[in-house]
């Protein structure tokens, strides 16, 4: 048996602690301890991008990271992006252009494009493919999602440019 | 392997002390040590830590004529860094191939230089920088450091100088005087999310009114990245003009000595140093 | 007075049903299931390419804590699986190929069964190999399967007209030989099964399969469980693509393991498992030999093809049912002779892979037609045209073209792409004759398709079933027997069933994923779901329509015709009027003296026939014709291919949602371009040499071209609403519009594939 030690992190919003083993992936804790099984396995070795979460606001996959780094971080998966008065803006314009088929690599596609929008910065459509290069998916041929993305980015104001009467 | 201990250690005082017993494995992003691991590529140690929490040992500064790289710098603090791009462009383009965003943002220097991959891509700028880095330990109780330069870092795949006890903590170089030019080209079909079948670096200053190119670099062409010393021999104090570049590009097949695996064979990987070496001397000119 | 206007669904962009669950992480596949008391299951496999099993000794497998069951080919029924039943689950007397099965464990955990997996211990006695179909069919080759001392399991010949007559009409004459390479699904979610008895014997089985009716019937022996007490739910399914068609081991393994410890049993692969053990597109080498009169008319066609069937057969072995379509009537060929050999390797074996056989057959075919019109000197888009099949033909294979847009396909795409003219200029520079500067060429590459677009009736029936209800608030369900594998066919449906009721889309919901509950259906494959399944579920909301309209003429006192049903409301057809409100009319349909429901049901049975002993008959009541156009750049000194733009005209009848079609299309560009140019599974002696994402290169999101994209809409008769099934159509043709293309730009023709700048580059070099 490996080595466990406890740890302590927030996990969408929540606090959270668990005990695991040291050489654990973060994507196992998350899935397997957590229960949280929106995030997917769909390759372990950070290629296909399906593990797709944030720490403390940033992109990672998951599966690279050992669990216990996790150790007081805020983690948000994509059980924490939808809110209680619904789909995300991203969540709403994957649904409406048809970014899903199969729906497999839909979650980490979802949270990239959320890290994405959160950097604040205007992004071309090639920056938009550049920002998904990470993640794979075999069913859509990325133009959907690509258009997704592009319509939150033009959607949401950009923080400091918010309408002024609004 | 049984891991005894597990340790976060927020200081390099703290880290130095955990290393100095040599039986411990460390990962800063872990992308190469998680994989690696999973896969049972690599063992783990009787101690795991965690060198991502040194305080530190991440950032970008410049102090006089000398840049620092902290070795936890992510590949996405690399690429977004203003004061790189200003200065050497060529390390903030072998950034944007590095493979994913995802895997930028957890990804550090300090590991892609120390998993000694020969083709880890922030080698090659390095190389062309004359880059030394700077590997800490503790010397039975006494902090102790000394310096290397990255030409001698890489002894063989996965192996570098450094011993069990120590880690690197910072890469420094000179800023690049004013003329400097360099480029990097990394061979693959894709702009990232690939591993190099070859890369190219280049880089070259401004003597007395003539552009010479002074360095050379490839990476997945040899059991390590290296300096392509025939290259620059070929092209020390040159003008580069069309003959001199097409000399060079074959000089550089003799600098490498690649393999075949699946990404590439060897003769695959020739016609690819000689090209890109070519193109390279050529964006520069 | 309320007047509403008449509103159609059919063409617009509804969104789909399932997105809101999937892009919320709250749909669940199988790897997400989780049943109280559930057991992990893995699979010991070969680690010979061909042996015989000596000894397998499990002992202290079993003795290890937290294991509860360690299975053998001797704990089985023995009942061999696969389309060609030579495949047992687990193997006893020998091994053929390096993903085979040889033992399986249940165990507390995933981490207790992969120890456990180490601890058996198995003795091989190797025995000679071969890779090589050709060589597998020499005399003194090894034999993979006794029952075939030939290692021939199949062979399959076709012909038409007289193919010496052909000849002898020909002016031109070519002969080529294609080879075509492994490729695999890579479907995001990665295989897996949860099954579960219970007290009565009874099995659930959570499945990602694509057929689950067939399954029971084809999955009960080989586990010895009657088909019906077989309960198949399939929870969301991350990527189909054919290769959940057939019934592969860990499937029965993982319900052994659940009768063997009478507790839930969960398998599921890593990545490189599914790299290892699933199945693959066929690996194909063709011969073709094709003749043209000068004045540019098709005059035969003669084909020879050695299938590499790796050592077991699945559908893999069967794609020369579709290979002979294309061959004998995508374009107009009077004489044709097709033979076929499916040979046994100890290569990974075949199976269904959307496309169906024709990637391969396209490829050969189109890169001909181009060496063909230049031979009689004509422009590819001429020759394709005057040669091309028509609406109403029938052809000598049997298949009637009730509609048919081919030509408009080939004109749309050449017109939108500027095809002619680039052509002509491209090749002029890529020969260096009016030098084109520097060492990236561009060209452009015309190919065309033709695939079933209306079920295929490989079996007796190609029908399906649908149930349909509405409550007494308006809300429909709709239960159909057709799998949803992503590719929208629950959107479809739904629209179907709206625009009869005139409800809308949110008043509808379908069920399609429990067998207790669906009615029967053949299955997601040959692209038929749009087609059996819309026509099966638009004839039951027909039927619910007029029952309801029936009511309210009765309750209204006026006819049925004056009537129509709009946004949930009985109104008058010609102005619309808004008369009553639909749950009204069925709450009193409850509540009258005859009191009723308003359910109904429908069996769509396509007129489509089987083929005859000569493989001749009109299979699919349907047919889908496309043309692709691609412009690329070649680097000629490192061998990069850089697929610049994508022209798509596809002939898919009528649009019904054109999201979901635009999404089909993509996404079969993508595939079909990773076929061409970047993915290949190295399979070197047997063994996979690049089982990962970072050496099985899919196609990522910056190497996507710009994509145009036209629909005809050629309404077919028998279509619902007019449309044809384009599932598989998007990825067919890429490829050989990719060689073609190639060869415009550089002067030199590829036969092989894929094409990879290593392999580019060496031909380019003339580099062996
Ligand atoms: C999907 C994927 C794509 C990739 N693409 C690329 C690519 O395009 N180009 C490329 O070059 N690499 C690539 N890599 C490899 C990897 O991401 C890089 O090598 C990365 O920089 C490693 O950094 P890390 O912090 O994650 O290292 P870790 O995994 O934490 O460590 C790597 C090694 O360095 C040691 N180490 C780490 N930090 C220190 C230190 N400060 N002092 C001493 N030893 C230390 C560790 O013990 C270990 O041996 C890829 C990896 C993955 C999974
Ligand atoms: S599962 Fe983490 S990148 Fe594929
Ligand atoms: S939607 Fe299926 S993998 Fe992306």
């Amino acid at each position: 048996m490996s080595l466990e030690k406890e740890i302590h992190f927030r996990v969408n919003g929540n606090l959270t602690s668990v005990e695991v083993p040291v050489t654990m992936n973060a994507l196992a804790m998350i899935r397997d301890r957590l229960k949280l099984t929106g995030t997917k396995r769909g390759c372990e070795e950070g290629e296909c991008g399906s593990c797709t979460i944030l720490v403390d606001g940033v992109s990672v996959n998951a599966c690279l990271m050992f669990a216990v780094d996790c150790d007081g971080r805020d983690l948000t998966t994509i059980e924490g992006i939808r809110t209680a008065e619904g789909l995300s803006p991203l969540q709403k314009l994957f649904v409406e252009e048809w970014a899903v088929q199969c729906g497999f690599c839909t979650p980490g596609m979802v949270m990239q494009g959320t890290y994405l929008l959160s950097q604040n910065r205007e992004m071309s459509v090639e920056d938009i493919k550049r920002g998904i290069e990470g993640n794979l998916c075999r069913c859509t041929g990325y133009k959907k999602v690509i258009a997704a993305i592009a319509g939150a980015l033009h959607a949401t104001p950009r923080r400091g440019e918010e309408k002024e009467d609004s | 392997m049984t891991i005894e201990q597990y340790a976060a250690p927020e200081t390099l005082d703290e880290l130095t002390r955990l290393l100095s017993g040599g039986n411990a494995l460390i990962f800063a992003g872990g992308t190469d040590v998680m994989p690696q691991t999973r896969a049972g590529a690599r063992q783990f140690q009787p101690y795991l830590i965690n060198a991502s929490r040194v305080a530190g040992l991440r950032g970008i500064s410049r102090e006089g004529a000398r840049i620092r790289i902290g070795a936890l710098t992510t590949v996405t603090d690399i690429l977004e860094s203003n004061l790189l791009s200003e200065h050497v462009p060529v390390l903030v383009e072998a950034a944007d191939c590095f493979a994913s965003g995802q895997v930028r943002n957890t990804a550090t220097l300090g590991g892609n230089l120390c998993n000694a991959s020969p083709a880890a891509d922030l080698a090659i700028p390095l190389l062309l920088v004359d880059a030394e880095l700077e590997l800490s330990s503790n010397d039975n109780g006494a902090p102790s450091r000394r310096v290397v330069p990255i030409s001698d870092f890489f002894v063989a795949p996965g192996k570098t100088v450094l011993k069990p006890t120590e880690i690197l903590t910072r890469v420094i170089f000179d800023a690049p005087p004013s003329g400097f030019r360099a480029r990097f080209i990394k061979f693959g079909t894709r702009p990232a999310l690939d591993i190099a079948v070859v890369s190219v670096g280049v880089a070259g200053a401004t003597a007395n009114m003539v552009f010479a190119i002074t360095r050379v670099a490839f990476g997945a062409a040899a059991p390590t990245p290296i300096r392509g010393k025939k290259t620059e021999e070929l092209l020390e104090g040159r003008l580069l003009v069309d003959d001199t570049i097409l000399a060079a590009s074959s000089a550089a097949q003799k600098d490498v000595s690649p393999i075949s695996d699946v990404r590439g064979s060897a003769w695959y990987r020739r016609e690819l140093v000689r090209t890109l070496t070519e193109r390279a001397l050529h964006d520069v000119a | 007075m309320t007047v509403i206007e008449k509103q159609t669904l059919i063409g617009k962009a509804i969104p789909k049903l399932d997105g809101p669950k999937k892009v919320t992480g709250e749909a669940r596949y199988v790897q997400d299931i989780e049943l109280p008391r559930m057991l992990f299951a893995k699979i010991l496999r070969s680690s010979r390419v061909h042996a015989r099993i000596v000894r397998i000794d499990t002992s202290a497998a079993r003795k290890l804590p937290g294991v509860h069951a360690v299975i053998t080919a001797a704990d089985t029924p023995g009942v061999p699986l696969g389309h060609g039943k030579d495949n047992p689950p687990l193997k006893s007397d020998k091994v053929r190929s390096l993903r085979d099965e040889v033992a399986a464990v249940a165990a507390e955990s995933e981490d207790i069964a992969e120890r456990a997996l180490s601890l058996i211990e198995v003795d091989y006695e190797d025995l000679p190999a071969v890779f090589d179909p050709n060589a597998a069919l020499l005399d003194d080759a090894p034999v993979i399967h006794e029952s075939h001392p030939d290692n021939i399991p199949f062979t399959y010949e076709y012909s038409q007209g007289d193919v010496g007559q052909g000849e002898r009409d020909s002016d031109v004459v070519i002969e080529d030989k294609f080879t075509l390479h492994f490729v695999t699904h890579c479907c995001m979610g990665v295989s897996g099964a949860v099954a579960q008895f219970d007290a009565d014997d009874n099995l659930t089985v959570y499945s990602q399969t694509q057929v689950p009716f067939l399954y029971k019937k084809d999955i009960a022996p080989i586990i010895d469980v009657p088909p019906e007490k077989i309960r198949v739910i399939q929870p969301s399914i991350g990527g189909g693509f054919g290769s959940k068609l057939d019934i592969y081991p860990f499937e029965p393994i993982c319900i052994l393991l659940a009768r063997a410890t009478r507790r839930p049993v969960k398998l599921t692969f890593t990545r490189e498992e599914e790299f290892l053990a699933s199945p693959t597109r066929q690996p194909v080498e063709l011969t073709l030999r094709s003749g043209v009169k000068k004045d540019g008319t098709l005059t035969f066609r003669d084909v020879a093809t050695v299938h590499d069937n790796g050592a077991y057969t699945s559908w893999g072995a069967t794609t020369p049912f579709v290979i002979m379509q294309t061959i004998s009537s995508l374009y107009r060929v009077p004489h044709c002779s097709y033979r076929t050999t499916v040979v046994y390797t100890n290569n990974p074996y075949s199976g269904s892979f959307r496309g169906f056989g024709n990637l391969q057959a396209t490829f050969a075919v189109e890169s001909h037609m181009d060496k063909l019109a230049e031979a009689v000197a004509m422009d590819p888009l001429a020759f394709r045209l005057q040669n091309a099949q028509q609406p109403g033909e029938t052809t000598p294979q049997g298949m009637v073209f009730r509609s048919c847009g081919l030509a408009e396909c080939l004109t749309t795409a050449a017109e939108r792409s500027g095809f002619v003219e680039k052509h002509a200029r491209y090749s002029r520079y890529g020969r260096g004759q009016n030098g084109q500067g520097g060492p990236v060429k561009r060209g452009v590459g015309i190919a065309s398709l033709l695939h079933v677009g209306g079920g295929a009736k490989i079996y007796r029936s190609d029908g399906c079933g649908t149930m349909l209800k509405i409550d007494d608030y308006g809300h429909v369900t709709v239960l159909t027997g057709a799998s949803e594998i992503g590719q929208g066919s629950e959107t479809v449906i739904a629209q179907f069933v709206a625009e009869e009721l005139g409800l809308p889309i949110s008043s509808i919901s379908v069920v399609n994923d429990d067998s207790e509950l669906t009615p029967w259906d053949v299955g997601v494959h040959a692209s038929r779901t749009t087609f059996i399944a819309g026509n099966s579920a638009q004839r039951a909301a027909r039927k619910a329509r007029e029952k309801l309209l029936a009511a309210a003429a009765t309750k209204l006192e006026l006819s049925a015709e004056e009537l129509d049903l709009r946004e949930g409301n009985v109104t008058r057809a010609d102005t619309g009027e808004a008369l009553l409100e639909l749950p009204r009319l069925i709450r009193s349909l409850h509540f009258a003296k005859k009191s009723e429901v308003v359910m109904t049901a429908e069996y769509y049975e396509p007129p489509s026939v089987p083929q005859d002993k000569e493989f001749k008959g009109d299979v699919s009541a349907s047919y889908a014709f496309g043309t692709q156009v691609v412009e690329l750049e070649v680097d000629t000194e490192t061998g990069v291919i850089r697929i610049v733009k994508v022209t798509a005209a596809h002939d898919v009848g009528r649009v019904i949602n054109s999201l979901g079609i635009q999404g089909q299309i993509e996404g079969g560009v993508a595939m079909g371009m990773g076929y061409a140019i970047s993915e290949h599974l190295l399979v070197d002696e047997g063994v996979i040499q690049n089982p990962c994402f970072r050496d099985y290169k899919l196609v990522t999101a910056p190497e996507m071209p710009e994509i145009d994209m036209h629909f005809i809409e050629t309404l077919d008769p028998e279509g619902p609403s007019g449309a044809k099934g384009v599932g598989e159509a998007p990825a067919i043709c890429i490829a050989a519009a990719v060689v073609n293309a190639v060869y415009n730009a550089t002067g030199t023709r590829f036969d092989s594939l894929p094409l990879t700048p290593e392999r580019v580059l060496r031909r380019l070099k003339n580099h062996a």
